[in-house]
């Protein structure tokens, strides 16, 4: 399965690859058996129908190949948003339960459960953050938006995870990674994003994130490694660990508070800048 | 005319009098008190002066005549074994049937991972041995002419019509039909005497002239009535602490549970249970990472909640409000881990909830709800798994929380002491099988009684106790450390062992000869022609 497959003008290849495989699983569903001893579900059937907008219901087999044909791909091309989003959500199922079990610990967690904010330009109102004195968490915010020319709306959306609930908390996950950016002070170069992830690890010991923490580091030059390793990942490391779990954070009511405050408030160093 | 002997320290006859006893026990809980029935009861025993000792009120066990709408919080689930047992000894006719509730099947389910086990009993193969108490109890004959044969009977025609898993019935109730029995032999003219409200102020062994006599070494028991009772056999029936054990310097071996066990009265709705049969007779037990939670079916709509957990959870339990607990309990059965970690931690320092419990619950019940229904995961029913019946109300003052440990004594036999029940072994909760395993050691002991007397030996000697500690040893000893296995198994939420629980859970689910197996050795249940 190689990346030449999955092409970013053509992401309908993605989903007609999958709709061949789930046909196959369908004509062999009549002749399956009932459930045996050591199965949970069947290898070759997606457990669950459409649960949510984007929803691609797959099967164990469909994803056990999207996971290690999304790896290689990414791996060769990090830019490949879409790729990223893939492999992370066939490997996070077990984790995403976890990071959901840490919201309900959680007040402010439960609340974003309950009410599943989304963000999108619309929602976060841009043009008034922009309003926004210097050195606001919100002016900041936008600021590094309109600097990397992106948006909130360019977000992958979820189609892999099985379940309403967690499909949203994986959406709020990227969707607050931009904040991340803000919070931490990070840059957005390759180094940039792979010393993020190692604080994510840090947080919410998705595998993801590790495999990123892991393997990233593997296409760096070796200064470019040095600066990770020696600054960075240590920083990410005592910060990631002991400051506020960062999915129970109503972004949207810390806009207009300096971003010291901010930092402070949740347990945040920012990171050194070199 | 025929003389009720209950003596307490109210009589002011008693002096400080040597009195001699064949059997003098400790302790008239249900275990004590069916040793007397038992000796009583059988030819040969009959003939022996036992003395039953008991600290608190025993005579008010005969005025029970609870209210239909209460049940008290003490409940015990007794086996087919051991209600043949009571049949035997006379107890279980003496009983009021419409407050024995038959447990027809029991459903167990893994709270972290949701693998469940399901047991009916009309799948258990009564004629069959179990192989597994063939394998610990062995081949034990008995001489000609015990008359075992009734006791056997009952076992075997119970099963072929259809015998539940077990009987669910207060402790209390119990003790009313041992009581009974016990009034009743007196009557007859058997030599028991009832020493209730007494204490036992210290056992002492023969000494000085004394040690030159006949029963130089026997032991001799000071009651704080200032009687003293010397006997041929001396009986520990007297629970956990037993003070007959640390006569006999037997060592108790084993741990505290960081669990206690918090029972409760519940009031259900059956209507809102999803099992065949609004669940009626149907046990629930959930394997939570804090410890099981089970609820036991009584009869008219209510049940008996044993729910293990630790210390803090069981202290904050019986303090909250009637409302607020019966919701958690509902959770308890439904919600996973995480959001019961969620409330307990609002429960404030004087019980009351910090949050509203039934809102949270509910929003929990609805996203699940939600989630189920999208679900076609294959093997389950369309509804998914079976629900117990909600929680709609709990009796008052029925919320109270005991320490859970296990022990087992080194020894159940010394020279002239013999330890049954709580006194020789405690055992969690969680598979209901203490009382039951305390009966059958007083079965096992009055059978042994009986034959040293017939065969004309001192019932005292340890060569004559000797055959119940082979046969009631290794049988406890094998259901403590099973019961204490699941137990640790069951007390975590780490990955891999969740995985490989539910694997083989759902295995053994699958295999209908392994589970009637199973069942048949929590039922006691054995091959009749063992016995011949």
């Amino acid at each position: 399965m190689s990346a030449r497959i999955f092409t970013r003008t053509n992401p309908s290849a993605l989903k007609q690859c999958l709709t061949r495989t789930s046909a196959l699983a369908r004509s062999t569903r009549a002749a399956a058996p009932s459930a045996s001893l050591f199965t949970f579900r069947s290898p070759l059937e997606a457990p669950t129908g459409k649960l949510y907008e984007g929803h691609i219901p797959i099967s164990p087999l469909q994803r056990a190949i999207l996971a290690v044909g999304s790896a290689f791909t990414a791996l060769a091309n990090p830019l490949r948003g879409d790729m990223v989003a893939a492999l992370g959500e066939t490997t996070s199922g077990i984790f995403l339960n976890r990071i959901r079990d840490q919201m309900l610990q959680d007040p402010e967690g439960r609340r974003i459960l309950r009410e599943r904010p989304i963000i999108t330009s619309e929602t976060m109102q841009l043009d008034t953050l922009r309003q926004l004195p210097d050195g606001t968490f919100g002016r900041e915010y936008v600021r590094f938006l309109d600097d990397q020319q992106v948006s909130p709306d360019t977000r992958e959306p979820v189609h892999f995870v099985d379940s309403e609930e967690l499909a949203y908390v994986m959406q709020r996950y990227r969707e607050t990674h931009d904040f991340y950016h803000t919070l931490t002070g990070l840059p957005v170069t390759v180094d940039g994003e792979i010393a993020l992830k190692w604080f994510e690890m840090a947080q919410t010991g998705l595998p993801m994130t590790m495999l990123s923490s892991f393997f990233g580091p593997l296409r760096l030059s070796s200064e470019e490694r040095e600066r990770l390793f020696n600054v960075y990942v240590p920083w990410a490391l005592e910060n990631g660990s002991t400051s506020k779990l960062l999915m129970n954070v109503r972004w949207e009511e810390w806009m207009e508070k300096p971003v010291e405050d901010v930092q402070r408030e949740l347990g945040v160093r920012p990171c050194p800048q070199v | 005319m025929a003389a009720i002997r209950f003596q307490s320290t109210e009589a002011t006859k008693a002096a400080a009098t040597t009195e001699e006893y064949d059997v003098v026990i400790v302790g008239g809980g249900i275990a004590g008190s069916a040793l007397a029935c038992a000796l009583a009861s059988t030819k040969a025993s009959g003939t022996l002066k036992v003395a039953l000792i008991e600290a608190f009120d025993l005579s008010n066990h005969i005025k029970f005549s609870p209210r239909p709408d209460q049940y008290s919080n003490r409940v015990s689930s007794l086996t087919p074994k051991s209600v043949a047992f009571l049949k035997k000894i006379g107890v279980w006719s003496e009983l009021d049937q419409s407050r024995v509730a038959a447990c027809e099947g029991m459903q167990v389910w893994d709270g972290v991972s949701g693998a469940r086990i399901t047991f009916d009993a009309a799948n258990v193969d009564g004629v069959q041995s179990s192989f597994l108490h063939q394998v610990f109890s062995g081949n034990i004959p008995t001489p000609p002419g015990v008359n075992n044969n009734t006791g056997q009977e009952t076992l075997d025609s119970s099963n072929k019509e259809g015998s539940p898993l077990a009987w669910m019935t207060e402790n209390l109730h119990v003790q009313y039909g041992l009581q009974k029995q016990i009034v009743g032999h007196q009557a007859r003219g058997i030599k028991l005497d009832v020493f209730e409200k007494t204490k036992v102020q210290g056992i002492t062994t023969g000494q000085g002239e004394s040690a030159q006599l006949p029963q130089g070494d026997w032991p001799v028991v000071q009651l704080d009535n200032g009687k003293t009772l010397v006997t041929r056999l001396l009986v520990g029936a007297d629970g956990v602490n037993s003070p007959v054990r640390s006569f006999a310097k037997i060592e108790s071996l084993g741990w505290d549970y960081s669990q206690f066990g918090l029972v409760a009265t519940l009031q259900i709705d059956p209507s809102t249970s999803t099992a065949p049969g609004q669940g009626k007779g149907i046990a629930w037990q959930r394997f939570l990472p804090t410890g099981p939670v089970a609820m036991l079916p009584l009869n008219n709509g209510y049940a008996s909640l044993v729910w293990s957990t630790t210390p803090k959870i069981a202290q904050d339990l019986k303090k909250l409000p009637a409302r607020d607990f019966c919701a958690l309990v509902d959770a308890a059965f439904s919600a996973s881990p995480a959001e019961l970690e969620y409330l307990y931690k609002n429960i404030g320092p004087d019980g009351q909830p910090l949050v509203d419990f039934q809102k949270e619950i509910e929003w929990r019940t609805s996203v699940r709800d939600t989630e189920a229904s999208q679900t076609m995961a294959r093997g389950s029913s369309p509804q998914g798994d079976d629900k117990p019946p909600r929680v709609v109300d709990v009796q008052e003052n029925t919320r109270a929380p005991f320490p859970l440990r296990m022990r087992n004594s080194s020894s159940y036999v010394e020279d002239r002491v013999v330890l049954v029940g709580d006194a020789a072994h405690t055992v969690h909760p969680l598979a209901g099988q203490g009382l039951n395993q305390g009966l059958a050691d007083v079965e096992c002991l009055a059978r042994v009684i009986e034959t040293s007397l017939l065969s004309g030996s001192d019932i005292g000697n340890i060569h004559s106790l000797t055959p119940y500690s082979s046969e009631r040893f290794l049988p406890n000893l094998a259901m403590l450390g099973t019961v204490d296995k699941l137990s640790k198994l069951y007390n975590t939420d780490f990955g891999p062992v969740v995985w490989a629980r539910s694997l083989g859970l759902t295995a053994v689910d699958k295999m209908g000869p392994i589970k009637n197996e199973i069942m048949r050795f929590a039922m006691g249940l054995e091959e009749p022609s063992n016995r011949s």
